[in-house]
């Protein structure tokens, strides 16, 4: 009867009116946008991301935010949860493009990098997508709208390969985390190794995301002799592997791939004592970062989020940083084009003004060093930085010139990358 | 051939905590008829329990064991009371429904309590021995005698005490143990306190080996329901047998063949066997 | 009993001429992204639904058919193979896959049923995230092509590169699966259907063949998962080992059991109502899981035959006071 279809009628609009009535007020202030793992078991590294930009736009609104024909402009960080999905991601870009007007959005995993690099580039619906992936793929997608921030992962592939070469090392067995990520991790790394004429004993994989006992892996690599493991996934769980390879007699070294880090596995899993630590190859503590303005940064950021600062907080802190004076220089917090276009104009930063000071970009990549550091005898014993794009000796030194100084520069050069 | 042993050692290691796990769960299922689907995440509850009492309130690691275990025997009473026995008279797929929501719940409270972090028990029994060329970790072998401890408490409780009895009749014929003067819902209630009090300890016992998160328990739900249906819906013998055959498929499978692929091997066995007997290796019931 | 009162009629026909407006109205593309993609998931449900509502089987397999379909036209449109040739080739592969699921597993019933479902479902993840070669691991595969534009004598082709032509992609394909289910439902087959799941034994006894009735509502139900799936990576343009997982088929089973078991509208009103609801509580942060598993418990204890299920039984009542 009438008011039966007159309910059922405006059940329906109902909803479809609940749905419009979730836009927001359009914000005044520019928008930042996050999209990535807020729960589940990525969520740790999407906290580390958030974390950086966090404090980027805390910093930036206490200057005073940026000034653009007269006008200022402060910002706001908007954080949604994927979950590594990507459906998701993709509901959350369009929302916070369309909703709050972000024309910039950081996403932290490359199965939802790519999706959004399917719509960011839809006209009227544009944005910038900061990318925080070390994987190459990324580079070799067509995509005029991206930047992607970390230095690749073949740059530590190469440098950890080196500097265990160095030590004498020969003979590695492989317990790394499964996934997109580990899988390309091995590849590469058993390419790079066996090409210096070093050796596989063993390739046991296993699941850092799920499983925390490593010991089936860990026997049937540690049969092999080797000289050292590569290991790593999650800093936690890769923390695990070393506190359980020792466990079983192991005494030689580790090499972390660039997603565990040595300093946060010393400090959260065995409270600051690196007795079992010795002889790891991995990325360098954060306070090996010679920039002037890291030992600061690191005490405000354990003060204000109560965990252990991390290369990815800071990469994204300084990546974010680009953007904002892009954003001044290019005159505009909307067109992201633009924004993208300028960034190559405000670049070296200044390592007074970030901890990690990239130096120039390549087409998508954002250049910055990669750091490298060894624990030996109970120590952080050695530290080095990597610039890893130049193709010449000369391009190696004129970036060393601007590269901070205070750590051993070293030069190596990257398939792909060096021009 | 230590490595052999070594791998062998680990695989009853396991089978010992998917044993424990699947035990509570083929009580419950086979005596209820409900498939809670969340029983994973009950255990991942206990584990978080165990921290909060034996390390946040420093109680230490026995006596967080003991609070963690009737914590959590208390939030099984509470699920089965207000979650499971208003859908009785519903089809499956609604309580299977409502197990997804109280897992997502479990997995959520887990992540804003705690945080997404991995969290550590300290582990009380660090030692080593070594024995035949395996490197055993006291705490390891704790979870093995504990879980062979607790199966024959079990045994004890079911065959020898009225309560035990009392479940099992329920289990045989539901209307006939209520004609007796039964009080089924009571032993509801204590079934479902019994089987999160057995995941309870399966953690408890667990975790000062491995770390706790809030997905820890998502995967070992599933496995937990592989080897129930296994080992035949209600049958605990069928569930222990199957948890030690589960946990040494994936250690030597793991180990030898290929970790990626090491939960296919144990899905894919579940599908074999299914195949060829449909109500599972000791199963009677047709559902 | 199968014909609609004349208010349920008008409704429906108010919601198409609605539907088919929409790209005018809607206000932005983060809505338009949402229906795009509640239209697909309506799709694969609406399947779901007729081998756990219809015949009775709960097949928790679902995902892992949505993900092959996906997969395939990923990998085929990439090796150059057409979208409208690649569509239609990987949903018979899911059939095809399907078929072979089904013949051991359809021996058993009820929660051994689920719990084989589930286990190919785990395993055919599992298997996608790894097996590098063809699915890419668990990097997935990405840049998947849009599909190819159809060429129309007079107007020009229709290209496929914003959102509007992909919704109405999207709404053709769902209306064409409601047609044809509703034909399948209303038939001597779709009796048949409901007869095995009443009650099999007697089903049986009448001279109804249970198990390849069974059989070929699943082969059909995973049929029309495969082309939901196929249309997903053309519209997503990346698919990863998410898209064949154990949560996309807990996902279809919530939009079907919310939205109404046994309905024809139910697992489009479900699968449109609860990622809109989802998406609504996103301000709730790290709580919105909470408050989500919370209610579902709550709905499915109260209102187990969900929103439609709900709604018919307010029709039913309305009809019959209205007859006095």
């Amino acid at each position: 009867m009438k008011s039966v279809k007159r309910f059922s009628l405006s059940l329906v609009f109902g909803l479809l009116a609940a749905v419009l009535m979730v836009s927001g007020a359009w914000a005044a202030e520019a928008v930042i946008g996050f999209t990535g793992p807020l729960s589940g078991p990525g969520s740790g590294y999407g906290r580390d991301n958030v974390n950086g930009l966090k404090m980027a736009v805390q910093d930036i609104n206490a200057k005073g935010g940026i000034i653009i024909d007269g006008e200022k402009y402060t910002f706001k960080l908007e954080t949604y949860d994927d979950m590594i999905d990507p459906t998701a991601a993709v509901n959350n870009a369009r929302r916070m493009r369309s909703r709050a007007g972000a024309r910039v959005i950081f996403n932290p995993v490359f199965n939802t990098i790519a999706p959004l690099m399917q719509v960011n580039e839809q006209p009227g619906s544009e944005f910038l997508l900061m990318a925080y992936s070390s994987t190459p793929k990324i580079d070799q997608m067509d995509n005029d709208l991206t930047a992607s921030i970390p230095p690749p992962f073949t740059a530590y592939v190469k440098a950890f390969s080196d500097m265990a070469w160095e030590k004498g090392w020969r003979k590695a067995a492989m317990v790394v985390t499964l996934g997109a990520y580990g899988d390309e991790w091995r590849e590469t790394f058993r390419h790079h190794w066996t090409e210096l004429g070093g050796e596989i004993t063993a390739d046991k994989p296993a699941n850092y995301y799920t499983d925390t006992d490593f010991s089936s892996q860990l026997s049937a690599a540690l049969a092999t002799d080797p000289d050292f493991l590569l290991i790593g996934g999650p800093s936690e769980p890769t923390g695990l592997v070393i506190e359980q390879a020792r466990n079983l007699g192991f005494e030689g070294g580790f090499v972390l791939v660039d997603q565990a880090k040595m300093d946060y596995i010393a400090n959260v899993v065995f409270d600051c004592d690196l007795s079992l630590m010795n002889n790891v190859i991995g990325i360098a503590q954060v306070l090996d970062v010679p920039s002037p303005v890291v030992k600061e940064f690191n005490k405000r950021y354990q003060e204000e989020f109560g965990v252990h600062n991390t290369f990815e907080a800071m990469l994204n802190y300084s990546a974010l940083n680009i953007v904002f004076d892009a954003m001044q220089e290019a005159g505009t917090v909307e067109d992201p084009k633009a924004i993208k276009a300028a960034m190559a104009k405000v670049l070296p930063q200044s390592e007074e003004n970030v901890p990690t000071p990239y130096l120039g970009t390549r087409e998508t990549k954002l250049l910055v060093p990669a750091t490298a550091g060894v624990i030996a005898d109970g120590d952080y014993a050695e530290a080095y930085q990597y610039i890893w794009w130049p193709g010449d000796e000369k391009s190696f030194e004129k970036y060393k010139e601007m590269a901070p100084s205070g750590i051993e520069t070293r030069w190596i050069s990257l398939e792909g990358y060096n021009k | 051939m230590e490595l052999f042993l070594q791998q062998v050692f680990n695989g009853i290691m396991f089978g010992s905590t998917y044993a424990i796990v699947a035990l509570g769960l083929t009580l419950v299922m086979g005596i209820l008829n409900i498939p809670n689907f969340a029983h994973g995440h009950l255990y991942m509850l206990g584990g978080y329990l165990l921290y909060y009492f034996g390390v946040t309130m420093g109680l230490g690691y026995w006596f967080g064991l003991i609070f963690s275990v009737i914590c959590l025997g208390l939030v099984g009473v509470l699920m089965e009371r207000f979650i499971y026995r208003p859908l009785n008279n519903q089809p499956h797929i609604n309580a299977f429904i409502a197990a997804i929501g109280a897992l997502l719940f479990l997995e959520a409270l887990a992540l804003v309590v705690w945080g997404p972090q991995g969290l550590r028990v300290p582990n009380p029994h660090p030692q080593i021995v070594h024995f035949l060329g395996m490197t055993i970790g006291i705490q390891r072998l704790l979870v093995i005698m504990g879980a062979v401890a607790l199966i024959m408490a079990l045994h004890l409780f079911m065959k020898k005490t009225i309560m035990g009895t009392t479940i099992e009749a329920v289990a045989q014929n539901r209307e006939g143990a209520m004609l007796t003067g039964i009080n089924v819902n009571r032993v509801s209630a204590m079934t479902f306190a019994i089987s999160a009090a057995t995941a309870a300890v399966a953690a408890s016992l667990i975790s000062p080996i491995f770390m706790l998160s809030p997905a820890m328990g998502a995967i070992l739900g599933m496995k937990a329901f592989v080897i129930v249906i296994l080992g035949g819906m209600g049958s605990i013998p069928g569930a222990i047998l199957g948890g030690y055959i589960l946990g040494l498929i994936e250690a030597l499978g793991g180990g030898y063949i290929s970790a990626a692929y090491k939960d296919v091997f144990a899905f894919g066995a579940l599908i074999l066997i299914l195949s060829i007997k449909p109500t599972g290796l000791f199963g009677k019931r047709e559902v | 009993m199968f014909t609609k009162p004349v208010h349920t009629r008008l409704l429906y026909a108010a919601i198409l001429i609605a539907a088919l407006a929409l790209p005018w109205y809607v206000p932005d593309a983060y809505i338009f992204q949402i229906v795009t993609m509640s239209l697909i998931f309506a799709i694969a449900v609406s399947a779901m639904n007729l081998i756990i509502g219809f015949t009775g089987q709960a097949s928790l397999a679902h995902g892992a058919f949505f993900g092959i379909g996906a997969y395939g036209v990923a990998i085929m449109t990439k090796a150059g193979i057409s979208f409208w040739l690649a569509l239609p080739a990987a949903a018979l592969i899911a059939a095809f896959i399907g078929f072979f699921v089904g013949l051991p597993s359809l021996r058993t019933r009820g929660s051994y049923f689920a719990i084989v479902t589930l286990c190919f479902g785990v395993i055919l993840w599992i298997v996608a995230g790894n097996w590098i070669e063809l699915t890419g691991g668990h990097n997935g595969i990405f840049g998947i092509p849009r599909p190819s534009p159809i060429p129309v004598p007079v107007v020009g082709p229709i290209e496929f590169f914003t959102q509007t032509p992909l919704y109405y992609l999207a709404l053709a394909a769902l209306l064409l699966t409601i047609f044809v289910l509703r034909r399948l439902v209303f038939s001597v087959f779709g009796l048949s259907l409901m007869a095995v799941r009443n009650n099999e034994p007697l089903a049986d006894a009448v001279g109804i063949n249970p198990f390849a009735t069974k059989l070929i509502s699943f082969v059909i139900a995973n049929f029309i998962a495969g082309l939901a799936g196929g249309m997903y990576a053309a519209i997503i343009g990346a698919v990863s080992p998410s898209a064949a997982g154990y949560m996309m088929t807990f996902n279809f089973l919530i939009y079907l059991i919310l939205g109404g078991m046994a309905t024809l509208s139910g697992p489009v009103v479900g699968a449109f109502a609860i990622p809109i609801i989802m998406e609504f509580m996103q301000f709730l942060g790290d709580f919105r899981m909470l408050i989500f598993g919370a209610l579902l418990v709550f709905v499915i204890i109260y209102f187990p035959q969900g929103f439609v299920g709900g709604l018919r039984q307010l029709n039913q009542k309305v009809a019959a006071w209205r007859q006095q």
